[in-house]
């Protein structure tokens, strides 16, 4: 892609700004609002892992030791609350409000204003998550599903919880509206959809996933809140109501959802791998096609999730093969991932090894999804740590990896400066063996029968619950070295090129490193 | 333009193109210079109606196997 530009970035850029803590309220600046959202995304992402670790420490012998049941049951829901609506989500709206301008030659995105309330509304949010472990009765304790009868019968906690989620879905809705109205109306001259690079594709199909479901869950929790507190029975028995509804209303929501968190992540790795094997992405259409595929497969599969609820055989084997079916956009994205690799002069840069490392665990995470998705065997399985493993491959190396990826790839335009090659591989090695050693385990003590959510366990466990404790420790250690990595390369070190890695391409490679306030307010000609 | 090949005035697309391009966002391949002229040919309302049938279709046809199996 070509794109010619008449700016004179070097000279004359001013950043109109107001400077100190104000400069960060009121902005309206894309690059702000990403450092924002990205920034946000990275704290939420530790109070999640100390709550995880709290987890761990809990199960690291059978028996009780360190919490009491009623809080380890917070704590496990907590970690899920956080880290899908505080740590994922909103990292991949940074990336998104870093990324897309610069992206599709864009001087901001098109609500600015609004860009700013979006990511404004999350602190809040999150501050009501954690100040819910203070309130009498602690946080809510239902699992991040908040499936009912126990989220109708919890403490202030579950109200704290609603109000977040509410909040956090108002910010996703706005986020998805700016995102789509950004793509569709502010490309640069020259820049068709087939030409808009796959991160930007797979945030647009993102951004309508978003639209279609947080309405569901804001219906589904508000319908739990009037429930609690206004005389309704939608979900309960005795008043004519049906708990099993819920179920299938979050799931509607929920099942989305999961692509929402693994579709940004699909585009991040289709720009790293580019460019690290510098070959083109083989068959882009079809990396589309397949994203779209996806997407809207993700909306018939939702009853997967509640195979033992009970279900007429009809409804559990259309469920099974429209699940099973997922497989194959997903084989597509993988199998053009490696052909994109093949015969590629490829080098092994952090960006490049999170990518890989994202390829080979996230697929071992599809293949336990597969496994999953045989009713027979969920029937066997549901409720155990071999789903636990499952969603956490897809989630922590899909997901997570990608994030860290992206992360490495773009800092370097974000910042003005290299990061530290070697510290950043050291972060991407430890991740990836400790990533291992927390969850390989639990799809052994899954088989076996061990259930989740649960804080006590039988001593046949022991070992296996013994390694994943240590793993967990080394794994949330090791993003420390991330941490360090990132600070370290805000302040300073070896200058960024502005075409940062050879083999990349794409507009935000045309700007200079680090990226000026005020990019493309001429938008560049892409030939 | 885009290619050569290809009409400089592009016809809409027949209600043949349409299926073909939606039964291939389901399998999630397409050869690029098919989608190209699709992104020409096909309009948003097309490619929404056609969508929305083409996904009735599949879950039609995916209730009917599975009551042809258990029935």
């Amino acid at each position: 892609m070509d794109a010619a530009h008449a700016h004179g970035y070097g000279h004359g850029d001013h950043a109109h700004h107001p400077s100190g803590i104000l400069r960060w309220i009121q902005t309206t600046n894309h690059k702000d609002i990403g450092t924002l959202y990205l920034w946000f995304s990275f704290s939420m992402f530790l109070v999640g892992g100390v709550l995880a670790l709290m987890l761990r420490v809990e199960l690291f012998q059978p028996g009780l030791q360190v919490w009491r049941p009623e809080f380890f049951n917070q704590l496990t829901t907590m970690h899920g609350l956080i880290m899908v609506f505080g740590a994922i989500m909103p990292a991949f709206v940074g990336f998104a409000n870093w990324q897309i301008p610069m992206m599709i030659g864009a001087p901001d995105m098109a609500f600015a204003r609004m860009n700013n309330w979006s990511f404004w509304l999350l602190p809040p949010a999150a501050i009501l998550l954690v100040v819910s472990f203070f309130v009498p009765g602690g946080a809510t304790a239902a699992g991040w599903t908040v499936y009912a009868p126990l989220s109708t019968q919890m403490g202030p906690g579950m109200d704290l919880a609603i109000f977040a989620l509410h909040i956090m879905g108002a910010s996703s809705i706005m986020g998805s509206i700016n995102i789509i109205t950004t793509i569709l109306n502010m490309r640069a001259p020259g820049m068709t959809l087939m030409k808009m690079p796959l991160f930007v594709w797979t945030w647009l199909i993102t951004a309508y996933l978003l639209i279609a479901v947080m309405p569901v869950l804001a219906g589904a929790i508000t319908m739990i809140l009037t429930d609690r507190h206004f005389g309704t029975n939608f979900f309960n028995a005795a008043g004519g109501g049906d708990p099993v509804m819920f179920q299938h209303i979050f799931w509607f929501f929920g099942h989305p959802e999961v692509y929402i968190m693994i579709l940004p992540a699909f585009g991040i790795v289709s720009q790293i791998v580019p460019t690290f094997a510098r070959k083109p992405l083989f068959g882009y259409s079809s990396m589309v096609y397949a994203t779209s595929s996806i997407a809207i497969l993700s909306f018939i599969v939702w009853a997967h999730h509640m195979f033992t609820v009970g279900m007429p055989a009809t409804a559990q084997l259309f469920f099974m093969y429209a699940t099973m079916l997922i497989a194959v956009p997903t084989g597509v994205k993988v199998f053009n991932w490696i052909a994109t690799m093949w015969k590629g002069s490829m080098t092994f840069e952090t960006p490049m090894l999170f990518a890989c490392g994202f390829i080979f665990v996230f697929s071992m995470g599809g293949f336990t999804g597969l496994v999953l998705a045989i009713t027979p065997v969920d029937i066997q399985l549901q409720d155990t740590y071999y789903v636990v493993a499952h969603f956490h491959y897809v989630l922590v190396a899909g997901s997570l990896f990608a994030i860290f990826g992206g992360v490495y790839y773009w800092i370097p335009k974000w910042t003005g400066y290299m990061y530290d090659e070697t510290l950043g591989k050291w972060h991407f090695w430890l991740s990836m063996i400790f990533f291992n050693i927390t969850f390989f385990p639990m799809h052994f003590s899954g088989l076996a029968g061990m259930p989740r959510r649960i804080p006590d366990y039988a001593l046949q466990f022991a070992d296996f619950n013994m390694i994943s404790t240590v793993g967990a420790f080394g794994f949330g250690l090791s993003q420390l070295i991330f941490l360090w990595v990132v600070i370290k390369c805000i302040r300073g070190g070896q200058k960024a090129a502005d075409q940062t890695w050879e083999g990349a391409e794409g507009l935000e490679w045309t700007l200079p490193s680090p990226a000026p306030y005020h990019t493309f307010e001429t938008p560049p000609v892409v030939k | 333009m885009l290619m050569t090949g290809f009409d400089h005035t592009p016809r809409k697309a027949t209600p043949f193109q349409v299926a073909k391009a939606v039964l291939s966002a389901f399998i999630g391949i397409r050869k690029r210079a098919a989608h190209e002229h699709d992104t020409v040919t096909i309009s948003p309302v097309q490619a929404i109606i056609a969508g929305i049938i083409g996904a009735a279709i599949f879950v039609s046809s995916l209730i009917l196997l599975v009551r042809f199996i258990t029935g």
